[in-house]
């Protein structure tokens, strides 16, 4: 399991994130195996788009190799950071992986200007398939810059080359500037299964407007149809994701479908899982 | 190639704007309408906490280049929103007709924290001869990608054969001189095509032009003209490091060829523009763009101080 971390803030209060791994016991997956020991990637070189952060990450196996695309996080002066979807491969299982440029695999474009961030990769069948989200506007809230951003996707041949949809996948539903993040698709059934988070775009670190996980279904992975009702999940009543709940996986091991999310403080303490009951439907 | 300078063709301290520091007639690029020339150009203002930010700006000037008509009221574009790839300013921008249209072709930056600026190139569409431009979309057109990490500016563009064709330059290396120095930027030219100007292909990497000056040579602002068959491409080429107070270190103008817009033959010493000793443009030369007006072909480019008093222009002799 891949997870974003973050050594102590500096001197000025900011942080750098890293990318790491823990192995789970696949009998048990409340049982650690192992923990990384050191980042999956170094962080980026002076200017790059990842010289700051390597957050979040999404892997997938191709021939030998596991490739890790991801969002590099670079600091700016007007607004607190932009980030950019990156890729890099690793030919040891996962445990080290190694960037295919200095720079990041997909652009910004006139309609996707900043904020490319949380990658998903897929393949079906022959194509690849990347969801992220892309940034459409920074709002200025009690004098931070806030981000609103939404879920996107593009299609490659060889998840090299990259053709943008170029279009919104989710309506928004709680507010016009509605914050999408983490698109993660899952096929079962016979149909794609999306699940995502948002949030509103002010005043979102408390219980009230923070993070939710949200559903979409979809037949040909280009017309979704939201149905926040059917995610199948939310904030628990006490503990540790009673505050908010984020940044869904879905994946499957031995028969079980489970679905992996971040709690309060978007992840600070861990991560947790849910096991689906029944099917999709 | 037989250049006769015509000077200091357009002198900022002579036809002040109404805007801006009155600082900077920056990599001027040439419109050519019926009757003048409507020449761009970035300027700058002076930002409440010093840093500049620049605009762009035009001069009307006669069809020879040889007076002033008339100066741009107010910047011909907004500045981009928060957060956007051009919130802190154009420079430079090319332009080109393009049916009922005038394309723009920007370079925004934006300022960072590890290093000064990162850069994209954006376009935006004039309706009214470049009085004034629309963005297309609030991103760039053309940006960093695997192989060209970051600073991808001076895009300048011609269409041939009914294929767009982009000259630009991205990034290599940001690098600093020695421990506590700031990093400084090394740039290089390449090249992209496009069916429709707004989506492009690049080369991704490639770097078209050959160094002069070794690996750190920086080259910027490619422009690229006719003569016969072959195609020039003049540009400007500086060290990495002490290009701003070292005039031995300072922007040259530099020059290629090729007569398949694949293979590009570094000549410098064919295009000959130098430096006159004691004149405007004695320590820099910078910044060049060719074009043609009623037969007659014109090289606009900045002299000292990258352009701080204006832009010069030189003809070329048949």
């Amino acid at each position: 399991m891949y997870f974003s971390c973050r050594p102590d803030a500096d001197a000025n209060g900011q942080y750098v994130s890293y990318s790491a791994y823990v192995d789970l016991d696949r009998s048990d997956l409340f049982k650690v195996r192992a923990v990384a020991d050191e980042p999956i990637l170094p962080l980026g070189g002076t200017g790059t788009f990842d010289e700051f952060g390597v957050y979040p990450v999404s892997v997938i196996r191709a021939g030998d190799e596991v490739r890790a695309y991801y969002a590099g996080w670079t600091r700016c002066v007007s607004v607190p950071f932009n980030t950019a979807i990156g890729c890099a491969v690793s030919r040891d299982g996962g445990r080290r992986f190694e960037r295919l440029g200095q720079g990041p695999i997909l652009p910004y474009t006139p309609d996707e200007p900043f904020v490319m961030s949380g990658p998903k990769v897929r393949r079906f069948g022959e194509m690849w398939y990347l969801f992220y989200i892309a940034g459409r506007v920074w709002k200025r809230v009690e004098g931070r810059a806030e981000p609103v951003y939404r879920i996107r996707m593009a299609t490659s041949p060889d998840g090299l080359t990259w053709t943008k949809a170029n279009r919104d996948l989710i309506p928004p539903r709680i507010e016009a500037d509605e914050a999408q993040a983490s698109p993660d698709v899952f096929e079962a059934g016979g149909r794609y299964h999306m699940h995502f988070c948002y949030r509103y775009s002010e005043g979102y670190r408390s219980h009230a407007r923070g993070y939710r996980i949200g559903y979409a279904w979809s037949t040909d992975l280009r017309n979704w149809t939201r149905d926040d009702a059917r995610c199948g999940i939310d904030v628990s009543e006490e503990g540790w994701d009673a505050q908010m709940i984020s940044y869904p996986h879905v994946f499957a091991v031995d028969g079980r479908t489970y679905l992996a999310y971040l709690g309060n403080e978007v992840g600070r303490g861990g991560f947790g899982l849910a096991a689906l009951d029944g099917g999709f439907d | 190639m037989r250049w006769t300078k015509l000077g200091l063709v357009f002198d900022l301290r002579a036809h002040p704007l109404a805007f801006g520091s009155g600082d900077f007639a920056q990599s001027p690029q040439a419109l050519v309408l019926d009757d003048r020339v409507r020449i761009f150009f970035s300027t700058r203002s002076r930002e409440p906490d010093g840093q500049y930010l620049s605009h762009v700006a035009f001069v009307d000037m006669r069809k020879d280049l040889g007076a002033v008509l008339g100066v741009a009221q107010r910047p011909v574009i907004a500045a981009g929103d928060l957060g956007t790839f051009d919130e802190h300013g154009i420079f430079p921008m090319n332009v080109l007709r393009h049916d009922d249209l005038v394309y723009g072709y920007t370079t925004g930056w934006s300022r960072r924290v590890s290093v000064p600026v990162e850069t994209g190139i954006g376009l935006a569409v004039s309706r009214d001869d470049g009085l004034t431009f629309e963005r297309f979309g609030s991103g760039p057109v053309l940006s960093a990608t695997l192989n060209e990490p970051f600073l991808v500016a001076d895009g300048f563009v011609r269409t041939i054969d009914g294929l767009f064709h982009m000259w630009y330059i991205f990034g290599t290396a940001w690098s600093a001189a020695g421990a506590g120095t700031a990093p400084e930027r090394v740039y290089k030219i390449g090249h992209a095509t496009s069916a429709d100007g707004i989506h492009w292909n690049k080369e991704e990497g490639r770097r078209i032009v050959a160094d002069r000056l070794g690996p750190e040579e920086a080259q910027a602002l490619p422009c690229v003209f006719d003569r016969g068959a072959r195609r020039h491409m003049v540009f400007c080429y500086r060290e990495q490091i002490g290009f701003r107070t070292d005039p031995g270190r300072g922007y040259r103008i530099g020059h290629a060829w090729s007569d398949d817009l694949v293979d590009w033959t570094r000549d410098d010493a064919m295009l000959s523009i130098a430096g006159t000793p004691g004149e405007w443009d004695a320590e820099m030369q910078c910044y060049p763009h060719v074009f043609t007006c009623e037969g007659a072909t014109y090289l606009l480019y900045n002299g000292n101080a990258f352009g701080r008093f204006g832009f010069g222009a030189a003809r070329l002799e048949p």
